[in-house]
């Protein structure tokens, strides 16, 4: 007995576990400075900010607790931003999610010529600046010799040119159509890591099984890959909330409020104020309070959406 | 809208020229000029810690400071950092640097940030230690460049007012083969609003398709202000145009957005819209880039400011332009743009309270308060910020196009009263204000496209609204502790055809 208590091995304390690892531990350390300059100071500093009624000129922070909040929720301009915001990634995600998946599909096919080229091109405009497409886009969706309105034209498709930047009902889809050209490459690589996970056996044995192609992608393929449809829809909505260049650079947010979505209403309030009115540093800090609350609130629901498809995996009893 | 074609100006030339001034704008990219400048000795011994470090808005400054830097070092043996930077950046680094210690020696204000703030908050110093003979530099510049409240407080100078404000950014440019072939002649019969509408109706009818009669920065929402205000202004509904004095009429210390004068200035820009004059896509360009389709023949005529002058004359020296002054409505005479002071407050430099170079700084803002300074300045500089010395203005290498245009300034560009100058206080007011939302420029672009009816009962709403964010503005200053009174916006004995001058000022 005596002999079966020694065999358990010593539990070291959490002090000399951390003394013994120390070397590990410094090597983290600069990546901990850089996360808590870039990420944790900015985090709690804005909610800060949010609590007090500050231009950001001066050292003059007035504490005001949750007016600015409540301030936020009669504010219409704020909802409305905060609307469009999510139809903007509403629309987007899976409009990039759905074109990324046949583009992946079709670029996996080992017997496609030239693949990598139309990877390749596809990629493109994700490494383009987005304050170049802003200016192409600009020039392209002119209703004023735009080649877009030229080619629908002579196309016979409209009789007349579309100002596209310019009409309120159609500047958001404009905006969320030059959206997904640019990122959907990324979400195209994506969905190819995914697919390399589909093992090559299932494929030999459904094709020995007689099963057709497009039989193959939608019973095997696909269900293979939906759990990575859920961390791929995560970061695509991100992506989607974050969209403040490309907007900033063509429409800033207008005409009259009509593509505002909230990262430009909290550029608005906090730097681009008019007439020689003080920003409110305090006032926008409380929107995006709000609003990274809001999307953390989405990302909580994804991680539950993510469990319940795992549960529904595994075999029952298990 | 019509159907497009692209006869006359080629899609290819288009893309070329507004991609390549698209870059333009976006960059800051501007040629370098070979420049002489003659710079004296030094004021004061000169002893650099560390380098000497300036900054502020660019555009064309930074023409200027790029070149003259590089000289100014040469010759005083210290090395110079510029940093020529947009207004929202300013707005943010520079508050942070001040706090932090790190704040250039010299450096232009926050845009909107009152002086007075500046100089009770312990950010800036005065000049008087530093420039020898002070009075008699001061001297050197126009009546009305220093004004206590704006630039001197308890009898010290504290910024250096060297560009003139007698500019406005919303005045006539155009192409004048178009308007020759429109019948008009600008130049000589300014257009008022019924020729400036039918001159853009026959320039668009004329070209059948291959230009418009106007275009604007429509992107840029300021524009819808700064235009609007400038059109009734002319239609003689005097008005402050900055921070809490912005469309206010001093003589009563009441708002007018929502006059006969505004409401007309609206009206006149929904009929160019209506006739088809204004050019298609104007919500997707904002100001330089609306400004670099005009040499391409897009459009006759735009409002903007004299900026433009230099830019087309160095870039397309070929394009044949004219320039008039802002229409105003037929039969109208004694109508005036108000400035809010004579010397642009954007400009105007301030030495950094705890700058490291304080006397280098001093020096150079010696320099450009001289005539030979204002003369270099007002030669690479031009009439976008032109010298506030009127001799400079004349004497410099611009262009006569360019000296056009500031004689034209003169003659329908008066300075207006500057609440911050007859009680500093009211900067507390300006720290608290709140401009509501759709402001003036907000409320003209959704009437323009639409999305809101009604010219007068929006225009009344904002007066309502703006009334609202004043009075509580007021009163959160009061609570402050601030002495202050919005009886403090009525400036009795203003008379808009003339400057606003000290001593109007003394005798309120």
């Amino acid at each position: 007995m005596a002999s079966s208590i020694s065999t358990v091995p010593h539990r070291a304390g959490l002090g000399h576990r951390l003394w013994q690892s120390r070397i590990d531990y410094l090597f983290l350390v600069p990546g901990m400075v850089i996360f808590g300059l870039f990420i944790l100071y900015p985090l709690f500093a804005s909610q800060w900010f949010s609590l007090l009624n500050w231009s950001g000129f001066d050292a003059n922070q007035a504490f005001v607790g949750f007016a600015n909040y409540a301030e936020l929720l009669q504010d219409k301009y704020f909802w409305d931003a905060f609307a469009r915001s999510f139809i903007f990634t509403l629309s987007t995600v899976p409009a990039q999610m759905a074109v990324s998946l046949v583009f992946a599909i079709i670029l996996n096919n080992k017997l496609l010529r030239m693949s990598a080229l139309f990877r390749t091109l596809i990629f493109l405009p994700v490494v383009t600046p987005v304050a170049i497409i802003g200016i192409v886009m600009t020039i392209m969706l002119s209703p004023f010799n735009g080649p877009v309105n030229i080619g629908l034209l002579d196309a016979g498709l409209i009789n007349r040119a579309i100002d596209f930047l310019g009409d309120p009902n159609l500047v958001l889809w404009t905006l969320a159509g030059i959206f997904v050209w640019k990122w959907v490459g990324v979400t195209m690589v994506y969905w190819l890591a995914a697919l390399q996970t589909v093992p090559a056996e299932l494929y030999e044995a459904a094709k020995l099984d007689g099963v057709k192609g497009w039989q193959v992608t939608f019973f095997i393929v696909l269900p293979m890959i939906t759990p990575f449809a859920i961390v791929i829809a995560l970061i695509s909505a991100i992506g989607a909330l974050n969209v403040f260049p490309l907007i900033q650079s063509m429409t800033q947010g207008g005409p009259y409020f009509a593509s505002e979505v909230m990262e430009v209403y909290i550029f608005r309030n906090a730097f681009a104020t008019l007439n020689g009115a003080v920003p409110r540093l305090g006032y926008a800090s409380a929107a995006g309070v709000f609003f990274g609350l809001a999307i953390m609130v989405l990302t909580i629901l994804q991680i539950f959406a993510v469990r319940y498809l795992r549960s529904r995996e595994k075999p029952n009893g298990a | 809208m019509k159907r497009i074609t692209s006869a006359g100006m080629s899609r290819r030339s288009f893309l070329v020229g507004s991609t390549a001034l698209g870059a333009v704008a976006l960059s800051g990219i501007v040629p370098s000029l070979a420049q002489e400048f003659s710079i004296a000795e030094p004021i004061a011994p000169l002893e650099a810690d560390g380098p000497f470090r300036w900054i502020d808005s660019g555009d064309q400054k930074a023409v200027f400071y790029k070149a003259f830097f590089k000289k100014y070092g040469e010759d005083r043996g210290i090395e110079v950092v510029y940093d020529g930077l947009p207004w929202n950046e300013i707005n943010t680094v520079l508050p942070l640097g001040v706090r932090n210690n790190t704040a250039q020696d010299a450096f232009c204000l926050p845009l909107n940030l009152p002086p007075a703030f500046a100089v009770k908050e312990g950010w800036v110093q005065p000049l008087d230690d530093y420039i020898p003979d002070l009075a008699a530099w001061k001297e050197g510049f126009p009546a009305g460049a220093f004004l206590e409240g704006i630039n001197e407080f308890d009898g010290k100078t504290y910024g250096l007012p060297y560009t003139s404000a007698r500019v406005t950014s919303a005045h006539v440019l155009f192409n004048r083969q178009y308007m020759q072939d429109a019948g008009f002649d600008p130049e000589t019969t300014p257009l008022d609003w019924d020729t400036f509408r039918e001159s853009a109706r026959k320039i668009t009818e004329n070209s059948k398709g291959r230009a418009y009669g106007l275009i604007m920065g429509g992107a840029q929402v300021n524009r819808w202000a700064d235009i609007t205000r400038t059109l009734a202004q002319m239609a003689g509904r005097a008005c402050g145009d900055t921070s809490i004095g912005t469309g206010i009429d001093f003589r009563t210390g009441e708002l007018v957005f929502d006059s006969d004068e505004f409401v007309g200035a609206v009206e006149l820009l929904l009929a160019l819209n209506a006739d088809g004059s204004i050019f298609p896509g104007i919500m997707g360009l904002n100001a330089p880039q609306a400004r670099a389709l005009v040499p391409q023949g897009a459009a006759g005529m735009i409002l903007q400011g004299p900026w433009n002058i230099p830019q087309w004359e160095r870039e397309n020296p070929d394009f044949d332009f004219g320039i008039a002054p802002p229409p105003a409505p037929a039969g109208t005479t004694g109508t005036y743009v108000i400035a809010g002071s004579l010397a642009s407050s954007a400009n105007t430099m301030f030495i950094n309270a705890k700058a490291k170079n304080p006397q280098i700084a001093a020096d150079v803002f010696h320099y450009l308060g001289t005539e030979q300074g204002q003369t270099d300045w007002g030669n690479v500089v031009g009439p976008s910020d032109p010298p506030i010395f009127p001799a400079a203005q004349a004497n410099s290498t611009m262009s006569e196009r360019s000296k056009a245009a500031l004689a034209m300034f003169q003659d329908v560009i008066r300075i207006g009263p500057n609440p911050f100058a007859r009680n500093p206080a009211l900067s507390e007011v300006a720290k608290a204000y709140v401009e509501p939302t759709p402001s003036l420029a907000q409320t003209v672009q959704g009437l323009f496209t639409g999305q809101a009816s009604g010219i007068k009962e929006q225009l009344t709403t904002l007066k309502s609204a703006t009334n609202t964010a004043l009075d509580a503005a007021f009163k959160a200053a009061k609570d402050g502790g601030a002495d202050v009174s919005r009886d403090e916006l009525v400036f009795a004995n203003w008379q808009p055809e003339r400057d606003y001058v000290g001593a109007d000022y003394k005798a309120l």
